[in-house]
């Protein structure tokens, strides 16, 4: 084998799996499925933003939320779609805790063991 | 050349790392971690309220436990029946213990053996805020001295620092000791500090604090210090008030009328 022939395969086999490493990772983006502007109220009726979304970033959502509640005092979120909603772990658990299992589901699934419930009340203690 | 296969995956996998970076460098899109949530609104001015209370212990009798029962009902305090491992948001205590500083040697024995209701003093020069290594209590917008459960580590030092002994550590897990649980508001952990937060989860809904909603008598008075024409800057105004420990400078928020 020539030494061009193997920088070429070599090449090759980088870009390959480069574009296969970003295509696993990349971020699924679907603007489709944004809950569609709900009429006035303030409501948690639908959630915050795409499915998608939450559930690769519920935590980042909440992490920010406590920030910005707790240490600045700014405790409306505006949606995407112009709703204002509470940040509050409360705002979740009102559509949420109708299943007792949807956060333990998913987290024992994934074997991930979030330390919410040390403090707040899950759905599963809630009367 | 020779290139064996471990050098060729070595390189390989360098490659592909540069491959993502440099791919999410370029197009944002890529990025595999995405958090960008810009819709933020309504950031309160800092300084513009200052929380405070006033209580009229002239008012404020004998045995009741009104207030403690409905704040430590309210924000779910364990209660363990023994004084090592007690919990306590607000409390009634004695004159000696309450005032140990007043500068009146004389005070009439009425007076003295009354029972005194103490709570954090949200101070504006609170020391406590000083002594958290981690920020994880700070004084808020509102001049409310708050607690980021999260952040606790449970070092105690705030409690050491504290001179009002407003703070209490929760050495044992405290849902044991909570025998009728409020869903409204969240427990504590086993390690961390916890202490009055003024209600502030009642007042952004516009209600008063607990304490002050449950008084019979009405000897608790609350509002907003920077406001002049608010109750609170009336009566203190008109009436002779006292502070704990004045002469710390810590400059507490709460008021006393003996």
């Amino acid at each position: 084998m020539t030494l061009i022939k193997k920088i070429v395969l070599t090449a090759a086999g980088l870009l390959i799996m480069a574009f296969a490493g970003i295509y696993a990772f990349r971020y699924e983006e679907s603007s489709a499925e944004k809950p569609a502007a709900a009429a006035g109220a303030a409501d948690s009726s639908a959630c915050i933003a795409s499915k998608e979304y939450m559930k690769a970033n519920h935590m980042r959502v909440l992490g920010e939320w406590r920030h910005s509640s707790v240490r600045e005092g700014n405790r409306v979120h505006v949606a995407p779609d112009g709703r204002k909603i509470e940040k509050s772990m409360n705002t979740c658990l009102n559509c949420h805790s109708s299943n007792r299992m949807f956060c333990f589901n998913c987290h024992m699934y994934a074997n991930v063991k979030p330390n919410c419930w040390n403090c707040h009340i899950s759905p599963m203690e809630a009367p | 050349m020779n290139e064996d296969r471990r050098s060729f995956m070595k390189k390989a996998g360098i490659g592909l790392l540069a491959g993502i970076g440099s791919a999410a460098g370029l197009f944002p899109a890529l990025s595999l971690e995405k958090t960008v949530f810009p819709a933020w609104d309504e950031k309160p001015e800092p300084g513009k309220y200052r929380w405070g209370m006033l209580i009229d212990t002239r008012k404020c009798s004998g045995n009741c436990k009104e207030c403690v029962a409905a704040c430590h009902f309210t924000h779910n305090v364990p209660d363990f029946g023994n004084r090592k491992d007690e919990v306590k948001w607000i409390w009634k205590s004695s004159y000696e213990n309450v005032f140990p500083t007043a500068s009146n040697q004389f005070q009439s024995p009425e007076v003295t053996e009354r029972p005194y209701v103490a709570l954090c003093n949200h101070c504006a020069e609170p020391p406590c805020t000083k002594a958290c290594p981690t920020e994880a209590t700070f004084r808020r917008w509102d001049g409310i001295v708050s607690m980021d459960y999260h952040r606790c580590i449970g070092c105690r030092f705030c409690m050491a620092a504290c001179p009002y002994g407003s703070r209490s550590f929760n050495w044992r897990d405290p849902r044991e000791g909570i025998k009728l649980a409020s869903t409204d508001y969240p427990t504590r952990m086993q390690g961390v500090v916890e202490k009055c937060n003024f209600c502030s989860e009642r007042l952004v809904k516009g209600l008063d604090p607990a304490c002050v909603k449950a008084c019979p008598e009405q000897a608790l008075v609350f509002g907003d210090l920077n406001d002049q024409d608010s109750e609170i800057r009336r009566i203190l105004e008109s009436v002779e008030t006292m502070q704990r420990k004045p002469e710390l400078g810590t400059k507490p928020s709460v008021f006393y009328i003996i």
